[in-house]
């Protein structure tokens, strides 16, 4: 559906997005990860004909995004960061102006507005003026306009930034529900969502592709080592001491002390199950134990760490 | 030629659905019917040469509500769709460069003609009420329609190519209000000075809107200012077009 290869942009004295390439196939949910600056709005930018690559090339669909233009354009129902509306209209008068602009019309284009406002949940506030939503609504705006035309693919540049928990829950449901008919390509900083919602994760670094692969993988990958949380009645230092001694531990550290309390956090080397060890030592010490787990490795840890090698872009 | 036409309604439809739009019409309405009776209680102080549409449209006070007006109409064809980024939404549509630009532009070609509806009934009206056959006739009328419309579509591609150029509002009318004054006092200077070599008086007349509204609401039609806006409004108009296209390139 996409393929990208050798993407670069560059604006005055520095790179945006540098050399990427990357290929999303039909059906898929791709998440676009990284820190802020990273390139993620320019690489989409370009997928979606505003900008015109440096160097590089984009097609949709074996469409060339230079070449062919508009009609990769029809292929592609778009949300910009920020979600951009007109906020003049009313949102019927404002999907059915964008679904003419998509080429739709008479019965068709009723139709398609009926349909987009249905499942995007807009059916109660179409009389309302757009200026008037508050950011939940006007994102489901967005995102209706997006897929009014019933594009294959959806590219979304952050969809659910700026939400509360529960707009955060019902879009990640939606944009879910939504892959089963579109191929979708979305640029988040929420990795929880991206968890959950997609089947591949990129991740993308001051214009360079660091990762390509399932959120699974890239967790695993990351994972040598495990971390296990431990809160125990005793003077933390000399706990952590103890803790330090025992074989595999690399790092101990103290998360944080509630009265008697020590709430340690300790890293290891290799696949060694700590828990273990750490639960003997407490017995020998007669600590008492309130809390003793392993903690999993996240996406976010798997992120961090990869963004961290070289650097956060300005 | 579709999409054109959909935003053609939607250029309408936003500016008729603002207050300024009420408000511009309005007072450049007023200020023209003041002006028309200032220059029929002139004309009837004594007797005067000219006809009433000649008076009117030689009248340096009517172009000065062209200053306004056409600031106003054009400012934010784009100014506003960039600063609210709305234009991205709009260009990532399958939709032409030049079926938005000639939307919006005619779009507002078209409000412009609205305005000056209400200033062309003046005349009829008077010579209905006054039943003063003499006061014009009907080829003055003309000509002088056909140069509002050409002086109007030159200025609208003026503040079209301002309002690309930014995305704030005030500034692109700002331009516009110096583009339009610069070149109707260009025109203006240079239809009173009278250099010696009488090419170079040909040179300067051929670029000067008071000499063109002078003959054409004498009711003389003639194709070099006809030429001359339709060419420069194109040229304003290309260069908008490829401003806009240039946003792909920005480094
Ligand atoms: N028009 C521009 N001119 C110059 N530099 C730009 C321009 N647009 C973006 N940049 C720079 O390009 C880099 C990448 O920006 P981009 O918006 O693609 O990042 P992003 O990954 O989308 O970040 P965010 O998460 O904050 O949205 C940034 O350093 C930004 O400052
Ligand atoms: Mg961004």
């Amino acid at each position: 559906m996409i393929e990208v290869s050798g993407l670069t942009k560059r604006y005055v004295g520095h790179t945006a997005v540098d050399d990427v390439s990357f290929s999303v196939k039909k059906g898929e949910i791709v998440g676009f990860l990284g820190p802020n600056g990273a390139g993620k709005s320019t690489t989409i930018k370009m997928l979606t004909c505003y900008l015109t690559p440096t160097a590089g090339t984009a097609t949709i669909d074996g469409l060339d995004v230079e070449r062919d233009s508009i009609q990769v354009r029809r292929r592609i129902g778009y949300m910009p960061e920020n979600v951009p509306l007109y906020l003049d209209m009313r949102v019927s008068e404002y999907l059915r102006f964008r679904g003419a602009l998509k080429g739709l019309g008479g019965r068709k284009l009723t139709a398609a507005v009926d349909e987009a406002m249905e499942i995007c949940s807009l059916v109660d506030v179409q009389r309302k003026i757009i200026g008037t939503l508050s950011k939940g609504y006007r994102q489901r705006v967005g995102l209706a306009d997006a897929l009014v035309h019933k594009p294959e693919l959806l590219i979304l540049d952050e969809p659910t930034n700026g939400l509360d928990p529960q707009q955060i829950r019902l879009f990640r449901d939606l944009i879910k529900d939504l892959g089963k008919r579109h191929t979708i390509f979305l640029s988040t900083h929420i990795l929880p969502e991206v968890e959950m919602t997609c089947n591949r994760v990129l991740i993308i670094n001051r214009g360079k592709l660091r990762a390509s692969d399932t959120p699974k993988n890239l967790v695993r990958r990351r994972r040598q080592g495990g971390e296990v949380v431990v809160d125990i009645k005793a003077d933390a230092s000399a706990a952590s001491q103890a803790i330090q001694a025992l074989k595999g531990v690399t790092d101990v550290e103290t998360e944080g002390v509630d009265g008697d309390w020590a709430r340690l956090a300790i890293s290891s080397k290799g696949k060694a199950d700590l828990t273990e060890r750490i639960h003997d030592l407490a017995v020998d010490q007669s600590w008492k134990i309130r809390e003793l787990v392993q903690r999993d490795a996240t996406l976010e840890d798997a992120f961090v760490d990869l963004v961290r090698k070289d650097g956060v872009s300005k | 030629m579709r999409t054109w036409w959909i935003i053609y309604l939607k250029e309408l439809r936003s500016f008729f659905l603002s207050p300024l739009a009420f408000i511009v019409m309005a007072l450049f309405t007023f200020l023209n019917g003041w002006l028309f009776i200032g220059v029929v209680s002139a004309m009837r102080e004594k007797a005067m040469p000219y006809s009433l549409v000649y008076q009117l449209f030689g009248s340096g006070w009517f172009w000065m509500g062209f200053f306004i007006l056409f600031p106003l109409i054009t400012m934010r064809l784009f100014a506003e769709e960039k600063k609210m980024g709305t234009f991205e939404g709009l260009m990532t549509a399958p939709v032409r460069t030049i079926e938005v630009l000639l939307g919006k532009y005619s779009a507002a070609v078209t409000v412009y003609l609205a305005m000056i509806v209400p200033l062309l009934l003046f005349f009829p009206i008077f010579k209905m009420i006054t039943e003063q056959e003499g006061a014009y006739n009907a080829g003055a009328l003309w000509g002088s329609i056909i140069g509002l419309i050409l002086i109007g579509a030159f200025n609208t591609a003026i503040g079209t190519l301002a309002s690309a150029m930014t995305s704030n509002q005030l500034i692109a009318a700002m331009l516009t209000f110096v583009g339009v004054m610069l070149h109707y006092f260009f025109g203006f200077f240079s239809s009173l000075t009278t250099v010696a070599d009488s090419r170079w008086n040909a040179l300067l007349n051929y670029f000067s809107t008071p000499v063109h509204m002078r003959y054409l609401s004498e009711g003389l039609i003639d194709s070099r200012p006809i030429v001359y806006y339709l060419s420069f409004s194109l040229f304003l108009l290309a260069i908008t077009y490829h401003l806009i296209e240039s946003r792909k390139w920005t480094v």
